[in-house]
């Protein structure tokens, strides 16, 4: 076995041992990649006599084998390029399920509004004078009905990408952040606004603005910059709202950051209604054990199916 | 010179013929081909070493496409096909890796 040492080392390490199974299988695997049955094979031609044949000739087995390679890899080939453009097809199928969709959702919306304006239509009528007109200001106060008035627009926006900050003082990213546009609403909240939107999502008593990752979701639908906040409410609004925290806040991140922030004048803004809220029933607890029974009995009244709030 | 023609008969043949792969075979596929690279490496070296032998490399190319198919065959059925493809085509890289390095050096004495 020594001379399959010499045969086959090109790099000079020692080949170990015979060819029985070896503990060590990786590395030996990575010492000698080449098959042993080539340097045994060349041994017994060495013991028999027989030299090596040198050149590039080979018998007619190889070149058969050698024709099936070929054919293999063309094979291959031809069946990895004949799934792509399935895998295309998958794709744009998927995109263009997803473009239906978003024009099905579109359309049942709009027919939604539609019809929500027909029941307040039919419930007017059925209530008729007073009782139409305080639910009226009830859902105008609430964010569900839709309100048309003078106000004021705060307007942000990220400072153009690229651009250094304008100063090194620490008043955070030039970006807009959820929090601003919390604070913005808070105080036109504070400054007297009947109704507030966010880039034409109005926000209700349970609205939230909060962000997932880098963008900004308002009552979980996400909104991208320029930022309109627009508020309705009385004319001192402005000037009660210039007063207060965020706008001097946002005055001075913007002097700093480049960020933009504006607060202007607007008449006759249309404020879109909040989609309608989902109603949430309590329900009476069904309970298997006896002593749930006790505990629910023991507390008086259950809660009425319809009864329970939001 | 005549193998590289006859590869390059073969490719043409498979581009010609264009044969429909079975949808049962198609997995094995790939990791035909991971082996037979290797065998084909493996042959290349041999013939630089001096030492190329047609059986070994006809015995070789076939027994190495059937176990690695094998060796697929019975990891689907086991459920673990995916690891033991990696496997295989892992230690069939390696082999590949080092044959290659070796006909490198052969040619180039680097």
């Amino acid at each position: 076995m020594s001379e399959r040492g010499v045969v086959n080392d090109e790099q000079g390490e020692g080949r170990r041992g015979g060819r029985g199974f070896s503990a060590d299988f990786l590395t030996e695997l990575f010492r000698n990649p080449l098959d042993p049955g080539y340097a045994d094979a060349a041994l017994r031609r060495a013991q028999r006599g027989q030299p090596g044949r040198a050149g590039w000739s080979v018998s007619p087995v190889s070149l058969v084998i050698v024709v099936l390679l070929g054919f293999l890899f063309a094979v291959a080939y031809r069946q990895t390029m004949a799934e792509e453009p399935g895998r295309a097809q998958a794709r744009s199928g998927l995109v263009a399920q997803i473009q239906q969709r978003q024009g099905e959702t579109d359309e049942l919306s709009i027919r939604a509004d539609a019809l929500r304006e027909e029941v307040n239509r039919q419930r007017e009528a059925a209530l008729g004078g007073s009782g139409a007109a305080r639910l009226r200001n009830l859902e105008a106060s609430t964010g569900l009905g839709k309100v048309r008035g003078d106000g004021v627009v705060v307007r942000l926006a990220d400072a153009p990408p690229g651009q250094q900050p304008l100063s090194g003082a620490k008043v955070g990213p030039p970006q807009v952040l959820y929090s601003d546009l919390q604070g913005v609403a808070n105080d036109l909240w504070g400054a007297g606004a009947e109704a507030i939107a966010i880039n034409g999502q109005r926000l209700t008593a349970t609205s939230t603005i909060r962000n997932a990752g880098q963008a900004i979701l308002v009552d979980f639908r996400p909104v991208t910059g320029p930022y309109e906040v627009s508020a309705i409410g009385p004319g001192a609004m402005r000037k009660r709202y210039e007063g207060s925290g965020s706008a001097l806040t946002m005055r001075k991140v913007a002097q700093d950051t480049g960020l933009s922030f504006e607060v202007r004048d607007a008449e006759d803004l249309t404020l879109p209604a909040a989609p309608e809220p989902q109603l949430r029933y309590a329900q009476p607890a069904v309970s298997t054990s006896p002593s749930g029974a006790d505990e629910l009995s023991g507390s008086g009244s259950s809660p009425s199916p319809s009864g329970g709030g939001r | 010179m005549i193998a590289v023609l006859a590869l390059l008969a073969g490719v043409l043949l498979g581009l010609w013929l264009d044969p429909t792969v079975p949808s049962a075979l198609q997995p094995y596929l790939p990791i035909a081909v991971v082996a037979a690279l290797d065998a084909v490496f493996g042959g290349v070296r041999a013939k630089l070493d001096r030492i190329f032998d047609d059986k070994q490399f006809v015995v070789s190319f076939i027994s190495n496409v059937l176990v690695a198919a094998l060796i697929v065959y019975l990891g689907d059925q086991l459920g673990v096909g995916g690891q033991l493809s990696t496997g295989v085509v892992v230690v069939l890289g390696v082999r590949i890796f080092g044959n290659v390095a070796a006909i490198r050096r052969h040619l180039f004495r680097a």
